[in-house]
């Protein structure tokens, strides 16, 4: 079974900008893919159509499947409790006093008993590498910090797919780093919004082009990203890593 | 970059006030004020004696005089708003200067319990009292977003002022203008992003 099946999904914000016009694609489980584009193609908005945030009245065509269950609004719950969002702003995310606190949230509004709950927040904190830090502030942590924070307080629901919207952004190079290498680690579906792409190589077999809310491309990393003429096509580029990998 | 200006005292340390159970901090914050409000105004020794309570409590936690100092004044707006209101009713002229003094001492005791708590213990505390799940959590947020405001006004500040070369009062007022309705809609928007967000961790 897919754990993601898109199917002619087309959004349209207020304002009248076509977002999404007739995506289609399907994951399986286990698969790490990476989502490329410039900006506003549609990268965020087609993230928040995973976890039935978009579209505002969910009206349960089919367009998106979660593990073969059209997302209805009777089966939110169980969505958004299968699929972890990990937003771009850490601040939009971390909205409580202390960082246990956060990482609890999640599994609070699953209804788990006090024990389960401080097992997970102890488990996913250790899983980010944060261990030690349950009572720190979290507005007064640092910005790799807070990444790390958020992508605990994902882990804690334990999703079985993992939605990442540009998860190295504003990171040092050994935030990055280390950031990757806790994601190669996590064995869930991995959905991952970038424009760091050589992460994309080293992380995600698979990639998809996004452009003006169209799929452009859709295939293995190596063989789309080496394509210097398309990737500038679509605003992006090859990257250095690749040029390295093929000498001319 | 971060600005600390809603945050709490740095600098104290580790010491007794601070170590002090937050219930039993605030509990006798809560007392000294009832006490300092319900005490008739020709008790004069009784205020003194709440006065070094809170002097005693500030030489053990460390607070510098220059600190309190600057937050009372900032409070201070709202005591003469009340005692002006009193001084200008036909019976409360004797009144006044008691009202001054039973506002600053509760003041004082305010600040000092918020700054040698620590923030997310005082709401434990008010969440054990059972107040209201609702105010609790607004209040969290206030708390938690103050920061992320505050950093997002002194970005806005700073980006203005690199690019401002009229000392003219007319404009800078015009500026200041649009900054605050700029901070409205952008906080007003991470609202939204924010809901989403807990949504997405299964918020009901």
């Amino acid at each position: 079974m897919n754990a993601i099946e898109i199917t002619d999904l087309k959004y349209r914000y207020h304002d009248g900008t076509e977002a999404l016009r007739g995506v289609c694609f399907r994951a399986l489980p286990g698969e790490c893919i990476a989502l490329l584009g410039a900006n506003g193609s549609g990268k965020s908005t087609l993230l928040l159509h995973l976890n039935g945030l978009l579209p505002e009245k969910i009206n349960g065509d089919g367009a998106v499947k979660i593990f073969g269950d059209a997302i209805a609004p009777d089966n939110l719950e169980t969505i958004r409790r299968e699929v972890g969002l990990v937003f771009q702003d850490p601040d939009d995310q971390l909205f409580c006093p202390t960082v246990a606190e956060d990482v609890a949230f999640g599994p609070q509004q699953l209804g788990l008993s006090e024990k389960e709950i401080s097992t997970r927040v102890e488990k996913a904190l250790a899983q980010v590498g944060l261990t030690g830090f349950e009572h720190r502030a979290t507005h007064h942590l640092s910005h790799g910090e807070k990444r790390r924070a958020c992508l605990a307080g994902v882990l804690a629901c334990d999703p079985k797919i993992l939605v990442l919207d540009e998860p190295t952004s504003d990171l040092d190079p050994r935030g990055r780093r280390e950031f990757k290498a806790m994601l190669r680690t996590l064995p869930s579906t991995k959905i991952i919004a970038t424009h760091d792409l050589e992460m994309a190589v080293e992380l995600c077999a698979r990639s998809i082009i996004l452009d003006r809310g169209e799929i452009v491309a859709d295939g293995r990393t190596m063989d789309l990203l080496s394509d210097e003429k398309l990737m500038l096509q679509h605003g992006l580029e090859k990257p250095h890593i690749l040029h390295h990998l093929h000498p001319h | 970059m971060s600005v600390h200006w809603p945050g709490h005292y740095h600098g104290a340390g580790d010491n007794l006030v601070r170590r002090l159970p937050a219930t039993v901090k605030l509990g006798v914050a809560l007392g000294l004020i009832l006490v300092t409000v319900l005490l008739p105004p020709d008790q004069g020794m009784w205020y003194v004696a709440v006065a070094g309570l809170l002097f005693l409590e500030m030489i053990i936690s460390r607070i510098s005089v220059l600190f309190l100092a600057k937050r009372l004044l900032l409070l201070m707006p709202f005591v003469f708003g009340v005692v002006l209101v009193n001084a200008l009713a036909p019976t409360g002229r004797v009144n006044w200067r008691v009202l001054a003094v039973k506002s600053s001492l509760c003041l004082l005791t305010v600040i000092l319990a918020a700054n040698t708590t620590p923030f997310s213990e005082t709401l434990r505390v008010l969440k054990k009292i059972r107040v209201p799940a609702l105010l609790t959590t607004t209040i969290a947020l206030m708390h938690r977003y103050l920061f992320v405001l505050a950093d997002e006004a002194e970005r806005m500040r700073r980006a203005r002022a690199s690019r401002t070369f009229t000392p003219q009062r007319r404009f800078q007022w015009h500026a200041l203008a649009t900054v605050v309705g700029q901070l409205f809609v952008r906080a007003s928007e991470r609202a939204e992003r924010i809901y989403d967000a807990m949504c997405a961790r299964g918020w009901k």
